[in-house]
Formats: C-alpha cells, structure tokens, sequence
C-alpha cells in the first residue's frame, strides 16, 4: 500500500509534469487555475492522471469540485485510505 | 459487430459511447495518452491508446474492428499557422485510412463538420450541396473540407460522412457551442456577429452517426441538424432564459473576424483561451440553413427540440458547475 508520503510526493510530482512547476514550489493552497496556470481542460487532465496512477475511481462531479492542491490531497487520500 | 471510437474521450465521442451501449455494443474506446478519460473511466469502458501519428497504434487498435467511428479529426485550436493545421490535419487522416484498409475493417463513419456544406440555390443545403474547391473562409473551414474530401475519396471500404451541426449537450467539457449558454447563465456578453447557426442536440447527434455506421443502407454523407437559428436571436432568447439583460447589439463580420484574431493572438502569447475564435466566427458569419431530412428519414432520428437540449445541458452544467447553482443565479 502506498504511504501518504508517496502519494503526496506523486501527486506533486504530476502537478509538476503538467504545469512545469517544480515540485518544492507546490503549496498545499495552490489553486490550481489562478496559481498553478492549468484551464480548466487542464485541470482535468491532471484528476484523470492522478485517477490512472492511482487506479482510482473518481467521477466527473468530484473532479470538478477540486479547485487547488491540498482538495486534490484530500481526493487521493480519500479513495486510497 | 466490433466497434472502435476514435476520439472517444471527446465531447461528440462520449455521447456516441452512450449510444452504442445503449444500442447493446461495447466500443473499443480509442483515447490520447494525455486526455480527460474520468468519463470514460466511470462507464467501465474498454479503453487503448492511439496516437494518430503513429501508424502501428492505430492499425492495432483497428484489428478485429468491423466499424470505425472516426470522430478524432484534427481541430484546430487556432488559425494562427494554418499550414501546419492543413498538414498536421491531412497526415492523420491518411494514417486513419491507411491503417484501417491494412487492418481489413469493413467500414469507417467519418465525422466531419456543416463548415463544409455548400449554399444552395433552393435556399436549404442538403447532402449534394459540396464545395467544389476548399471554401476559402479560414483555416478551420479549409482543413474540415480537405480532410472530408479526402475520406469520400477512399476505395479500398466503404467511408461514410456525417456532418452534424453546432453540437449542445452533456460532456462538452471544452465548451464549444455550449459557450453560449453558459456565457447567459454567467451574465458575460461576448461581441459576436449574426449569422445563421445550425444546431444539433449532441445526442440526436450521435445516434445519427451510431445509424450511419451500423445500418447497411445508410446515406454516404448526412447532414444532422435539428434546427436553424439566427444567432442574435438564440443569444437574446438564452439571456431571457437565464434572466440577465439582453446581450448587445452583434458585431460585423470584418470587425469579428478582426477581433478573433487579436484574441487568437492574444491567448497564443498567454497560453490560454480566447474569448472568440476564428474558426466560431467564420462558422456563424458563413452559417448556412440546413435541410436534414434525409438524415431524419434514412436515420430514423427524431430532432429534440432545443428547449429540451438547453434543459438536459442546463443540467448537467449544474452537476460538473461549469454554470452556477440555482441559487447564485438571479
């Protein structure tokens, strides 16, 4: 099972892949448009990303919901305990 | 019958899935590496990746296949560099057809656009009404008529053409059409000009591309449109139906086209969307009315009626809060 560390570390890791932010530079209260630059396109491919990685089941509703990195946290931690 | 999506995890694409699902087949959904595939994730839907630059990708993918669905057509996002758009556009749809001759499929339904139906003297323009050299109106209309031109050209299957209209419903996450209604719900009055718009509910939509590829006797091009608008005129009616003031007068068709492409320029420098595109103007100030009868009486599709398609959008937008809930809206 993977440990909150992994899965935060891998998280910021994709946020970084997509927005070429390093990942030390993403703060939990990143927003993901304002601060991070992703549309809101974007936006969704980093919660199918995050969905594949993880293998996780995530529905639209949910990933629109999700408006900055410590949501995004929060999302991944729910579905992986 | 074994059938594959191209371009699956797209707006038309997901509404075609449902379809075909509905209709009791289990689509090989084809999708990018790098797209939104949550909706297609939550339908439990068999999924491969196909990069249409790579030819072996798609020939695999295509293998076993009976009827290809073919709704991943370049788009160009921009007219900023329309040689790139027509190269990039035409090569892909070459490598389509290549790998589908080379994969023996039966059949492909080519989804292409209404930016290449020709005006028609009657007034209506209805499937034999096709631009005899490439329209000339901009980037978006010239690629839409090469590539359809190259699709009715192919011999070794059969390619079948569908031309749905300005499509509005569930799923269209980029916000195409549905821009404009959700533009109302928001109280934003983007300048547009007038023109004629001919609009598709995104389901009729696909059920009449679901028909094409699946009946034996279906027509070689359909146009689906279930209905023509003024565009001032659905603009003024989508601001009464959200309550906010009537949008401004429309724009000319030169100070339009001039203003998308400032925008165009604008958001290439910003790395973001403008708030008008080119290929959008294009398409309303060249926006022609749009018999489908044929597609209603060969297909089989009964057109919803736009009161019903801006309801079933409303909702949805709801649900992913693409526009505000109720209660913000006044």
């Amino acid at each position: 099972m993977i440990t909150p560390q992994a899965q935060e570390d891998r998280v910021r890791q994709i946020l970084s892949d997509l927005t070429n932010v390093p990942p030390a530079d993403i703060r939990a209260g990143d927003r993901l448009r304002e601060d991070l630059g992703l549309d809101s396109v974007g936006s969704m491919e980093l919660l199918s990303m995050l969905a594949e990685e993880f293998d996780i089941d995530v529905e639209m509703e949910e990933a629109a919901a999700v408006a900055d990195v410590a949501g995004l946290m929060a999302l991944a931690r729910r579905h992986l305990g | 019958m074994n059938t594959l999506v191209l371009g699956s995890a797209g707006f038309l694409g997901l509404n075609l899935v449902d379809a075909l699902r509905a209709a009791g087949l289990d689509p090989l959904c084809a999708r990018r590496k790098r797209t939104n595939v949550i909706p297609l994730r939550s339908r439990r839907a068999r999924m491969v990746n196909v990069d249409l630059d790579d030819a072996a990708s798609i020939r695999e993918a295509m293998t076993g296949i009976d009827v290809v669905f073919h709704l991943a057509g370049h788009y160009p996002r921009h007219s900023q560099d329309g040689l790139v758009a027509m190269e990039t556009g035409l090569r892909q749809m070459q490598n389509v057809l290549d790998a589908g001759a080379e994969a023996g499929i039966k059949r492909m339904v080519y989804v292409s656009s209404t930016a290449t139906v020709a005006p028609s003297p009657s007034g209506y323009s209805t499937e034999s009404d096709v631009f005899l050299v490439a329209p000339g109106f901009g980037v978006y209309h010239d690629l839409k008529w090469l590539m359809e031109r190259r699709a009715a050209a192919e011999r070794r299957y059969e390619v079948r053409i569908a031309c749905p209209g300005a499509c509005i419903g569930p799923w269209d996450l980029r916000l195409g059409t549905s821009a404009l209604v959700v533009a109302a719900a928001r109280r934003l009055d983007v300048a547009h000009p007038d023109g004629i718009v001919a609009v598709v509910d995104s389901a009729d939509a696909a059920k009449g591309i679901m028909q094409q590829g699946l009946l034996a006797d279906a027509p070689a091009r359909a146009l689906l449109v279930g209905g023509n608008y003024r565009l001032h005129a659905m603009r003024v009616a989508l601001h009464e139906r959200y309550g906010v003031p009537a949008p401004g007068a429309p724009i000319g068709a030169s100070e339009a086209k001039a203003l998308a492409d400032a925008e165009e320029s604008r958001a290439l420098r910003e790395h973001r969307r403008g708030a008008l595109s080119r290929e959008i103007v294009d398409l309303i100030v060249h926006g022609l009315p749009i018999d489908a009868s044929l597609a209603t009486r060969a297909l089989g599709i009964t057109w919803s009626p736009l009161s019903t398609t801006l309801d079933r959008f409303d909702a949805w937008a709801r649900q992913m809060r693409i526009i505000p809930p109720l209660e913000n809206v006044a």
